[in-house]
């Protein structure tokens, strides 16, 4: 089995506060992981210490690069468009995407805006909450990467953007490629989850198959998953 | 389809694709949708389901032929085994839970006789 992903003794402190401390985690290829955990339990950090937009202490390998620029090429980060002024439209973002990223595939790109329903003439100031994620979801999956870190995808849209933003995720998602899906609330994608990964006091607290948590258990992902803050999971 | 996130996905997959076959959505020899199909029509990854069609192929239920795709088996002998495995399932679960309201054998059969003879009447 090879890995996507290898951390290793990874710690990160903000401000002299310790966000991250000595996170292992190693991700095998063609999997869908949930990242779990509250507000503030370092989510986000974590994504941002895989790219390397944020260094820590440790080791981080993508496809076993360890170099900084060599990482990004191998992951598409949902960016949330923040470098982009509100009267941009759309297709020049995605001229954007195009120029600076070898592994945009604007055919998929296309496809994937006519699944989602997105207007690429808009202007991005004009675009709903749902909308915007629905295009950071298009804009993330038509690039060819081998890792793809979805940050709170699902965060304040409608239902019905969440259902047809999960089926992308299993229409598109390349076979051999993993996903990293953060999320606080975790019942919607629950189903499409490979293994969980639970971060909690300032680490890794948890990482096992969604599968054995149900088999193991006989609870939900997300009762488990509120167990864990409640304190204990109730064994029988 | 919707999902009780408390049992395992793969079996539910499973159990999705058996009540196909029993029904007769999935006649013998049916050839299934492709894989990653499947996964989007049922909302689930598609390791999971390939997990279920694995199990599925080990124990002969279904048949997967190289290049072509899986295919439910021709061995209606095999699929008549299934349909007994899971009525006995069924069975077994009602028979617990009865069993649990202290009813002996005899009163499991009375009742479940009396049951099925007044739901008869009902639908008259």
């Amino acid at each position: 089995m090879t890995n996507v992903l290898a951390m290793n003794q990874v710690s990160y402190k903000r401000n002299l506060k310790t966000i991250l401390h000595d996170v292992d985690l190693t991700l095998e290829t063609g999997k869908i992981i949930g990242l779990l955990g509250e507000n503030g339990a370092g989510k986000t950090t974590l994504m941002r210490l895989i790219t390397g937009s944020a260094k820590g202490k440790g080791t981080v390998a993508v496809s076993g690069d360890t170099v900084v620029a060599n990482r990004k090429s191998h992951i598409s980060f949902s960016e949330q468009l923040h470098g982009f002024s509100n009267s941009t439209k759309l297709d020049e973002v995605i001229a954007f995407y195009q120029r600076v990223y070898v592994d945009f595939d604007p055919k998929q790109f296309t496809e994937l805006c006519t699944f989602l329903q997105i207007d690429t003439s808009l202007k991005l100031s004009s675009l709903s909450k749902g909308m915007k994620e629905k295009v950071i979801i298009a804009l993330t999956l038509a690039r060819r990467t081998n890792l793809y870190l979805l940050d709170e995808p699902f965060s304040g849209i409608d239902s019905m953007s969440r259902k047809k933003i999960i089926s992308s995720i299993i229409k598109w998602k390349p076979e051999n490629a993993t996903m990293v899906i953060s999320d606080h609330y975790v019942s919607e994608i629950a189903p499409i989850l490979d293994e969980i990964v639970i971060v909690k006091d300032q680490t890794i607290y948890t990482h096992r198959p969604a599968d054995s948590v149900r088999e193991e258990f006989g609870v939900g992902i997300e009762a488990y998953y509120e167990s864990l803050y409640k304190g204990g999971v109730q064994h029988d | 389809m919707q999902f009780d996130d408390k049992v395992p996905i793969y079996y539910q997959i499973k159990n999705h694709i058996y009540h196909e076959m029993m029904t007769g959505q999935l006649v013998a020899g049916a050839k299934l949708p492709a894989v990653r199909q499947l996964a989007v029509d049922l909302t689930v990854n598609v390791n999971t389901v390939q997990r279920a069609l694995g199990e599925m192929i080990q124990e002969g239920t279904i048949e997967s032929q190289r290049g072509k795709g899986n295919f439910v088996t021709t061995d209606t002998t095999r699929i008549a085994q299934l349909k007994e495995q899971l009525v006995v399932e069924q069975l077994e679960r009602v028979y617990q839970q009865l069993h649990a309201l202290n009813l002996s054998d005899d009163e499991i059969i009375a009742s479940l006789k009396q049951y099925i003879e007044q739901r008869g009447q009902q639908h008259d």
